[in-house]
């Protein structure tokens, strides 16, 4: 492998890696962020008074 | 809500910040810098391997600060900081050892060697991992979040010793060989090569810190998850 | 002084503990020989290999074996309650850390006081002259090894997969006491004298003194949660 083989493949590991790491926080947060408003709105609904 | 839409704000400007710099710093680096008379085209792996090792030491030091406030005030959000340190700190420490193997490849002809300087990121990076397999083992929330803040100031005390023990038996017992001596990369450089470097690191800071303030803002809404679920409000 | 008193209160029940049914000691010795044993059919060597591997062999073999007696150091407590009864008690949170790291301190250099000899004569090392320079290095290594290794067992005592997570946390922490014993010991064998291995002893000793003091302030926070 040349000398800039080495560098794309360094180059390379390091930004896929920022990039699936950065993909995985979003997805985390997206899903908590669901998670959160479902709570939300479950609870307003149940403090809701009746009648 | 305001308050959210204001922080959510925030991090998208250093988000953008964040990759107008990685942009600018791969251009420079691939592309401006001058290769290096001696190691070639290869040398360019530095603009990726130094801010690097320089990040994951701040991660460190930012796992010791948050554990130290946790330790003291006992506020949850420095536990979430601390973690979320650990958490990037791992992932930058671990580019770093890659970096440096893919470095070291192509200049001294092995993938790995014990010099001092992969060592200790190697060290760092065990150390990192020990904090965060602690925290998933630990099954009681608050008992995890003390711990961690123990290993968290134990470790970052330890690194000044760790450093001065693998640099003397590195240089006390290497006899001399083809292996490069080490020799701190920023000796003897270029202005321009210099200019890449300071892009590369501002990139890399600025990458971080949005790393971390989106995971830090992920442990903040998990805490309010759990506290809506145990007591149903903030 | 109070602390001392209590030190001193909680090391006599574990040393009675342990006299009484010997459990930690005997393991702990007889692990140690079994590793001796599997090193050499592990390593094929010389007589002066022997002398070069010596120092890292016995040192591992210290290691791994305290790591051992470390998943057991609290497990007196845990039993009946005693560790809740403890806490309960106006003892002094830095009097258990100390006894309790005062306890594996003597039962690893007990061990190690019968693993040392026991090299020399499996591996056919003349190295008797030199066992007290070497048994400084053990001791002052031992020390550093059971400050830390006994606030780390209190810190994973409620883990899960603790006997995996203990050397997992431990080891790299370690490093610093591993390479100065180690490199010490093959000074004091190589060159028959202890001024070479100064700066390592050193080390050792700030390893010791800072960690001591770090770990008895942060112990009462770990054992209290």
């Amino acid at each position: 492998m040349g000398p800039w083989g080495f560098v794309f493949l360094a180059y390379g590991i390091v930004w896929a890696v920022v990039l699936v790491y950065l993909l995985f926080l979003k997805h985390r947060l997206s899903q908590v962020a669901t998670e959160l408003e479902r709570q939300r709105t479950s609870e307003d609904a149940a403090s809701r008074p009746r009648g | 809500m305001a308050q959210i839409e204001q922080k959510g704000l925030g991090r998208r400007i250093l988000g953008g910040l964040a990759l107008l710099f990685v942009l600018l710093g791969l251009y420079v680096a691939l592309v401006q810098a001058p290769p290096d008379a001696y190691q070639g085209e290869v040398q360019r792996i530095m603009y990726l391997h130094i801010p690097s090792i320089l990040v994951a030491y701040l991660s460190f030091f930012i796992v010791f600060v948050g554990s130290c406030l946790f330790l003291w005030k006992r506020e949850k959000r420095d536990d979430t900081l601390a973690y979320a340190a650990a958490e990037t700190g791992v992932l930058f420490t671990g580019l770093t050892i890659v970096e440096g193997s893919i470095w070291g490849r192509p200049t001294w002809g092995v993938w790995w060697t014990w010099d001092a300087r992969l060592t200790l990121t190697a060290i760092l990076f065990l150390i990192f991992v020990s904090y965060l397999m602690l925290r998933s083992l630990i099954e009681d929330e608050e008992r995890g979040a003390l711990c961690g803040a123990v290993l968290g100031i134990i470790g970052f005390l330890d690194i000044p010793l760790i450093h001065m023990s693998v640099y003397w038996w590195r240089t006390l017992h290497q006899p001399p060989s083809i292996l490069r001596p080490d020799k701190a990369p920023w000796e003897n450089i270029h202005p321009s090569m210099l200019l890449a470097l300071a892009i590369n690191l501002v990139a890399f800071a600025l990458l971080y810190f949005y790393l971390l303030s989106l995971r830090f803002r992920l442990g903040e809404m998990r805490e309010e998850l759990k506290r809506i679920k145990l007591y149903g409000g903030p | 002084m109070a602390l001392f008193r209590q030190t001193t209160w909680l090391l006599w029940k574990d040393l009675l503990l342990e006299m009484r049914r010997r459990e930690s000691l005997v393991s702990m010795f007889f692990f140690a020989a079994l590793l001796l044993f599997l090193f050499h059919f592990a390593f094929e060597f010389s007589t002066e290999r022997a002398a070069e591997m010596a120092p890292g062999l016995l040192w591992l073999a210290s290691i791994f074996t305290g790591t051992l007696g470390l998943t057991q150091l609290f497990q007196a407590e845990r039993e009946n309650h005693c560790l809740e009864a403890l806490l309960l008690s106006p003892v002094d949170r830095g009097a258990l850390y100390l006894s309790k790291f005062a306890f594996h301190l003597l039962l690893m250099c007990l061990m190690e006081l019968f693993t040392f000899p026991l090299f020399g004569v499996l591996f056919n090392l003349d190295f008797w002259r030199l066992l007290p320079s070497l048994g400084l290095f053990a001791f002052v290594g031992t020390v550093g090894f059971c400050v830390l290794g006994t606030l780390f067992s209190a810190v994973t005592l409620k883990a899960r997969a603790r006997e995996l997570l203990l050397p997992l946390i431990l080891f790299p922490l370690m490093i610093p006491v591993i390479l100065a014993t180690i490199r010490g010991m093959e000074i004091i064998l190589r060159t028959g004298e202890l001024e070479e291995a100064l700066p390592w002893l050193r080390l050792l000793i700030g390893f010791d003194v800072i960690f001591l003091t770090a770990a008895f302030l942060i112990f009462e926070w770990v054992i209290e949660a």
